[in-house]
């Protein structure tokens, strides 16, 4: 008996498009009302994040980062302030999922520092435990293809280097 | 297609689903059955949206690879977990013993599989800590007879103590087994975010919107 870690589903599975129609519907007619519930705006911003289009997660992660109201002087002060009044769990799922949406974009400095805060509030979520190490894993990645660019740079510069050498010494 | 001979058979995928009122236990059976692990409950976190792993096990002599797609049982996350319903062959429902609530809110949790899913899909339902027996506020014989009526499964378990949580998972993938119809086609077209789930708090229907958006929900 095997177990596979780390996974972060929601990484990976997006909705379909008529999923992420109904929680943007829903979203632009409280909009339109001039009134936007936190729920319909987390329910559209975790659509967002998750779908596999960049554009859509940066949007995402902008109504979650308004949400969490991690810089306090953010403008939708008072959603932020609704938030913490009605819902203070509110404040981890966001965190979780701006971590998520980073770590899908290729931020990997702006996911840790997500997932760090809600690691400090629960050192042993498991979910957060997981993103980390995706991070991690990215991270790494990140560097290999960095050094395998400045690897194959360095080749490219020897075959050039040495093409040069050998045409002036055959003259 | 035939693979040679020599080739082990690739192994067979189900997905399965727990889902439940929140801290009912399903990410500990879960954590339990995969990693024979348990957390006390001062260190078990709720689960956000959802979470998810792969397991791989043999039932009657044949490799199964299981994805098990632990769910939020809380409320608010209701209307966006049923998106990850979609394809499931088997479902385990779980409610605590010790916990009346959480036993009562079932025919809520059927109705919303029924809103996404075949009725063929396997079901069991799962009385999670009976290590907590002298607490108990559902007797067997109840969950028991609701569990037949819902033509599901029953078992009783304890991820704190590990009973009856292997069997519980085994006893889903036998049944999914004995039911080829379920893997032999592509399983649970249903919608995913079905129109009718209501958003927490009563004030938001997803209704009337999906009638503009939702042109492809087949529920």
């Amino acid at each position: 008996m095997t177990s596979d870690l780390p996974y972060a589903a929601d990484a990976e599975v997006s909705l379909s498009y008529d999923e992420l129609e109904v929680l943007r519907l829903q979203y632009q007619k409280e909009l339109s009302q001039g009134y936007v519930t936190v729920q319909s705006k987390f329910n559209y911003a975790w659509g967002l994040v998750k779908a596999p289009i960049r554009q859509n997660q940066v949007e995402g992660v902008r109504l979650l980062q308004g949400l969490v109201c991690f810089a306090h002087q953010l403008p939708p002060i008072d959603i932020c302030l609704e938030l913490y009044r009605a819902e203070p769990t509110r404040r981890r799922e966001c965190l979780y999922y701006l971590a998520l949406g980073h770590y899908k974009m290729g931020n990997f400095e702006e996911a840790k520092k997500f997932n760090a805060l809600l690691l400090d509030k629960e050192p042993t979520n498991m979910q957060a435990i997981s993103l980390g190490q995706l991070i991690d894993k990215g991270v790494a990645r990140e560097g290999y293809i960095g050094m395998a660019l400045v690897g194959g740079a360095a080749a490219i510069g020897t075959l050039l280097v040495a093409g040069l050498i050998r045409r002036a010494t055959r003259k | 297609m035939a693979p040679p001979p020599t080739k082990p058979p690739a192994p067979i995928n189900y997905k399965l689903l727990l889902i439940g009122n929140s801290s009912v236990g399903k990410s500990s059976l879960l954590l339990r059955f995969s990693d024979e692990q348990w957390l006390p409950e001062d260190e078990s976190s709720a689960t956000i949206g959802v979470d998810f792993r792969v397991h791989k096990m043999e039932v009657k002599g044949k490799k199964v690879k299981l994805s098990i797609w632990d769910t939020a049982g809380q409320e608010r996350f209701r209307t966006i977990t049923s998106s990850y319903y979609r394809g499931a062959q088997g479902v385990i429902l779980v409610y605590d013993v010790s916990n009346r609530e959480s036993f009562d809110a079932l025919p809520r949790w059927y109705s919303e599989l029924e809103a996404s899913l075949s009725d063929k899909v396997v079901k069991i339902l799962v009385g999670n800590k009976v290590d907590k027996e002298f607490s108990r506020q559902v007797s067997t014989a109840e969950a028991e007879a609701y569990a037949a009526r819902m033509n599901s499964l029953f078992v009783e378990a304890s991820a704190k103590t590990a009973a009856n949580v292997k069997e519980a998972f085994t006893q889903c993938v036998e049944r999914i087994m004995d039911q080829p119809e379920l893997w032999e086609t592509p399983a649970g077209t249903g919608a995913a975010i079905s129109s009718n789930v209501k958003m927490p708090g009563g004030n938001i229907n997803l209704a009337e919107d999906s009638q503009e958006g939702g042109g492809g929900c087949s529920c």
